[in-house]
């Protein structure tokens, strides 16, 4: 299933302890770059971070480090900095999440790293940026989605109908932190192309404004937006017998082929509702008669139906129907990782690939210190680089 | 020079994930020339009801600094100069369904026939391949496909729709992937094209969920709640929709917010001492904060428990965020000038780079066809009577 990856050639030293750095070294070891996770004797706390595998070992680690090596290196040590030094000597880019304040003491900070290793991307990823009145304040996932705007606008639909006076709902897991790596990883790559070895500031609050980007601009039209206000007029989280789906439709046509599913309805044929606007502005009672044909329903029946009818629909997909969805089995979306404590576990690659096939994992996370001979040769010998 | 100018895009992209992609590529320094046809606008340009009222949606912020031309895809002239465009670009971009590019006479094999290391990026709900890979899809569904919905919630609530920082993820996910094909192209002479499912995107940010799941163990939604720490979560504060989210991940942090909170028996009760301890009397733990919070100032409680070394924000809404003084400094908002001369605020490039220009918007949204001059004229060398021709025989249109 393995391809050419795209960043082979290219290498990457990871400094990090939060979900944000690892996501960004994590994308470009799956795009094909050599990713060495620097850790502490005490090891990355994600190897502690939930959820866990039956053996213990976090799951979040094997996600967000398959396909790095690891080595111990302890930057409280002189030697544990000439590590780091052979390493950095021989990097495209080094990824660190080091609070500023702590960055000068382990020989990382901007400006000894950029007159030692002028061509080097100095990829740093923090939570308020290395930049700026709140550098160093501290932000975990519920902080950074709530800083970056998308916090105050959840939940919508269903969920702020039935609990409209509970407070604010994250997004699951660790989606503001997998932002700030996904604009890392963009942001580094884009630096190596210029060709101008330089330190790249990434701030987690700002990456999830910039996904949140349509909430600056409605306020810029004078609408603020509010989660119990920001709904789709109608469809949205519909439950059936046995689950949930989605429903959207956005166009004329699906709108009709919606009418149709639900079998040509009485109501449905009013003049009135002939209008998108007039239709939206019926959404109340328009839900009210979409929940209450929906419930009579299983999910894969309706789903299936109103695919047939052009009709955005979808399950809400629990994780093991994911794993064994038609689709993603058929794309090939899950491979299987052969782990030392939990044998075969599957892990998602990348959530883009570069040809039919999808890019393969060529090794599970590292054991702590897997790959310390790294470390023993003088320079680290790796593979060179060839540019056209 | 900013980090990727000198690279070109001829940018089919339509609604919100494709758009964003190109967005954010566009911000770094590459030429975006954004296709349109007056026949088929891109949907964001024109006005929708989706939000009861007939307005257009949100298609400033995606089309700044974009070039824009209009073409029409359905006329035989109009694939041709496609061509024409896609052979003077670095990247081809597009978010159709799976095969309508192909249906169009523009698939991957007939662009790199015009350019043969071109790097065509593809933007779709479900990818390229695969049983589901004609669906049509909104953010909302890729969350739903995905796993993020059903794993977003209040524990005793139904999954949550993602909205369209689901699509701009999508976006961003892409912007990445294109860079990454443009160092394949760079180093071997290689193109590519770059298959990116929204749905897929979705899974990728709950990764460790479906690699538990496949080990056997199931995540189901847990609200505000962090299964290792508590306090976690989100607390009304003196003033209505003024919420405060507090995250303890330490013992010592604990001890610093029970002195905060003018509790300083909290501190060393063997009760709370440890984050098991704290985790199993999570209900009672959020009491205390949610008392001390909601007599509290968020700002002011925000900032004190910052400097105690505790992870806190105020729950920002998008006048918090245009006002505030930390993204401003960064160029994280910025002003941009439309071609009427007002400004508006917009959301900036989200990092700063040290030695390149810095990224960003230098013009506002396009006309439709504000740029043909450029485009048709100075860069496909198109003269004026057989632009007039195209022109009148609908192939620019």
């Amino acid at each position: 299933m393995s391809q050419d990856k795209p960043l082979s050639g290219i290498h990457v030293v990871e400094h990090t302890s939060g979900v944000a750095g690892a996501w960004a070294g994590r994308l470009l070891a799956a795009m094909g770059a050599e990713v060495t996770l620097v850790e502490p004797a005490a090891l990355s706390v994600l190897r502690r971070t939930a959820p866990f595998l039956p053996s213990g070992e976090s799951a979040l680690f094997a996600y967000v480090a398959a396909d790095k090596k690891g080595v111990i290196c302890d930057l409280e040590t002189e030697t544990g900095r000439a590590s780091l030094a052979s390493l950095l000597t021989a990097a495209d880019i080094f990824i660190d999440d080091t609070p500023v304040k702590g960055r000068a003491s382990l020989g990382i900070d901007e400006a000894g790293i950029a007159a030692r290793y002028p061509d080097l991307i100095h990829l740093s990823v923090l939570p308020f940026g290395a930049f700026g009145p709140k550098a160093d304040w501290s932000g975990a996932e519920i902080n950074l989605i709530h800083a970056g705007g998308e916090g105050f606008l959840l939940p919508n639909g269903l969920s702020a109908n039935m609990f409209p006076d509970r407070p604010p709902l994250k997004i699951a897991g660790h989606f503001a932190q997998m932002q700030g790596g996904v604009v890392a990883a963009l942001s580094a790559l884009s630096a190596l192309w210029s060709r101008k070895g330089q330190c790249v500031d990434v701030s987690i609050q700002d990456a999830n404004a910039a996904v949140g980007a349509f909430a600056i601009q409605r306020f810029g039209d004078g609408s603020v937006e509010h989660r119990l206000t920001r709904s789709f007029r109608y469809g949205g989280v519909i439950a059936c017998s046995d689950g949930y789906v989605e429903l959207l439709t956005l166009e004329e046509r699906q709108w009709q082929g919606l009418v149709h599913l639900m079998g040509d309805p009485e109501w449905a044929q009013d003049p009135a509702l002939n209008d998108a606007v007039a239709r939206s502005n019926s959404g109340d009672m328009i839900n009210e008669k979409i929940r209450a044909w929906a419930c009579q329903f299983e999910v894969e029946d309706l789903v299936a139906r109103a695919q047939e009818l052009g009709v955005p629909m979808a399950r809400y997909n629990a994780p093991h129907q994911i794993l064994a969805g038609a689709h993603e089995v058929a794309r090939g979306a899950f491979q299987n990782v052969q782990t030392v404590a939990d044998g075969v576990i599957k892990v998602q690659a990348a959530p883009f690939r570069f040809a039919d096939a999808p890019v393969g994992i060529d090794a599970a996370a590292p054991q702590p210190g897997a790959h310390q001979y790294i470390l023993d040769a003088t320079p680290p010998v790796l593979s060179k680089r060839v540019t056209i | 020079m900013k980090p990727l100018e000198g690279l070109r895009i001829a940018d089919f992209t339509v609604h919100a994930a494709g758009p964003f992609c190109t967005h954010m590529l566009s911000q770094l320094g590459a030429q975006c020339i954004k296709i349109e046809s007056s026949q088929r606008l891109d949907i964001f340009r024109k006005p929708h009801a989706v939000y009861g009222r007939a307005g257009p949606a949100t298609f400033d912020q995606v089309a700044s600094n974009k070039l824009s031309v209009r073409l029409n895809l359905k006329h035989a002239d109009g694939v041709a100069l496609a061509k024409r465009l896609v052979a003077q670009s670095d990247v081809a971009a597009e978010s159709f369904r799976a095969g309508v590019m192909q249906r169009l006479g523009l698939g991957y094999e007939v662009l790199r026939a015009v350019k043969k290391d071109i790097v065509m990026v593809s933007v779709s709900s479900s990818g390229q391949t695969g049983p589901d890979s004609h669906f049509a899809g909104y953010a909302p569904l890729f969350g739903a496909w995905g796993g993020l919905g059903y794993l977003t919630g209040y524990e005793d609530g139904p999954p949550v729709e993602m909205r369209h920082v689901m699509d701009h993820s999508v976006g961003m996910n892409a912007a990445l992937a294109t860079v990454a094909a443009l160092h394949k192209r760079r180093m071997t002479g290689l193109g590519s094209h770059v298959d990116v499912a929204a749905r897929e995107v979705a899974s990728s940010l709950v990764g460790e969920a479906l690699t538990a799941s496949s080990a056997g163990v199931e995540l189901e939604r847990m609200g505000n709640n962090d299964p290792q720490h508590a306090p976690h979560g989100i607390y009304a504060t003196d003033t209505p929709e003024r919420w405060l989210t507090v995250a303890v991940t330490s013992d010592g942090e604990w001890k610093a917010l029970a002195e905060i909170m003018g509790r300083p028996e909290l501190a060393n009760d063997a009760c709370y001492a440890t984050g098991a301890a704290r985790i199993a009397r999570r209900s009672e733990v959020d009491g205390f904060v949610r008392h001390w919070c909601k007599a509290s100032d968020a700002d002011t409680a925000a900032a004190l428990l910052q400097s105690a070394g505790i992870a806190a924000h105020v729950s920002w809404r998008a006048s918090d965020i245009v006002a505030d003084p930390h993204m401003r400094g960064r160029n994280s908002i910025v002003e941009v000038t439309e071609s009427n001369g007002k400004t508006r605020k917009a959301i900036g490039f989200p990092a700063r780079f040290s030695k390149s220009d810095a990224p960003g918007m230098d013009r506002g949204t396009p006309g439709l066809g504000e740029h043909e001059d450029y485009v048709f004229g100075d860069l496909l060398g198109i003269g004026a009577r057989e632009r007039a021709r195209l022109v009148d025989e609908h192939v620019i249109f």
